[in-house]
């Protein structure tokens, strides 16, 4: 795919999240000194009618589409991250983050704009636009 | 919480104190591990601290944004979206200077009778050359009637 307009309609290689780890929303938390309880206490959220489930954090989520993007472009890669919260995303959920590439911005620097996602099950949990720089030729 | 459409709008062009913040290698090594991603090469900053850091870096913790648009509890607070643009990477062990602004407030009232404050606020990093590295656009959905 040298020529950069055959990535447009390119759907991206897609990255799985397993079973979202609790433990991972409590460290996290931490980090961003968050004191949100909805993201480390199970009890917070019974009143909001999620059972004791905890919710993963927004930034999380975006990750998991961050990393799909590195893991296909490298490590810097991501030039600007749009993103739209759908629904709220529970530990033990598994998840999938996908894209695919709308448009090339810029032929010069190489930069094209993907439209991204998470997906749980057949639901859109997450939606948005990246833009990023291609310099890995795509074998397919 | 109940809190006036006023005070809500008199935050608009609220500027956040200002200053200058470092990731360390072990937070950013426990914040990727935290993705779930592998380690970044070369000292790079994981692109998802365009979280927490402008907003601890711009002199404020998302506890005292909390005090600011005066929200608690479970349910009280939303995320609508993120806009985040990265001009040059993030990199451990550099100082960026982080300075931003509230750039929005509405208040929303749905048809079904919910109400909720829009809150969008900037933050923009710096390098010591005075380098613009990257800036974020964070949209908060404030619930004040559910």
């Amino acid at each position: 795919m040298s020529d950069l307009s055959s990535y447009i309609g390119f759907d991206l290689p897609t990255l799985e999240v397993n079973l979202i780890d609790p433990q991972k929303m409590k460290t996290m938390a931490a980090l961003l000194r968050d004191p949100y309880p909805v993201h480390w206490d199970q009890n917070a959220n019974e009143s909001l009618g999620f059972g004791n489930r905890v919710i993963n954090q927004g930034p999380l989520n975006l990750s998991y589409i961050a990393n799909m993007l590195m893991e296909w472009q490298g490590p810097t890669c991501i030039k600007r991250l749009k993103a739209k919260f759908l629904k709220p995303v529970f530990d033990g959920e598994t998840v999938v983050a996908g894209g695919k590439v709308l448009d090339v911005l810029e032929e010069s620097s190489s930069r094209i704009l993907c439209q991204i996602w998470l997906s749980r099950g057949d639901e859109i949990v997450l939606t948005g636009e990246a833009e990023i720089i291609v310099t890995k030729e795509e074998t397919d | 919480m109940i809190v006036s459409e006023e005070e809500m709008l008199d935050l608009r062009g609220y500027k956040f104190p200002g200053g200058v913040r470092t990731v360390e290698h072990w937070e950013n090594w426990l914040l990727t591990d935290c993705t779930t991603g592998q380690q970044l090469p070369d000292n790079l900053v994981h692109p998802i601290a365009l979280f927490h850091v402008p907003i601890q870096g711009s002199g404020c913790s998302i506890s005292e944004l909390f005090s600011l648009v005066r929200v608690q509890g479970a349910g009280s607070v939303g995320l609508d979206g993120y806009d985040w643009e990265y001009f040059h990477p993030l990199k451990e062990d550099v100082p960026y200077l982080c300075e931003g602004e509230v750039i929005d407030v509405q208040r929303v009232k749905t048809d079904n009778g919910k109400i909720y404050d829009r809150f969008v606020f900037s933050i923009d990093l710096l390098n010591e050359s005075d380098l613009l590295i990257a800036r974020v656009t964070n949209h908060w959905r404030l619930w004040r009637k559910r």
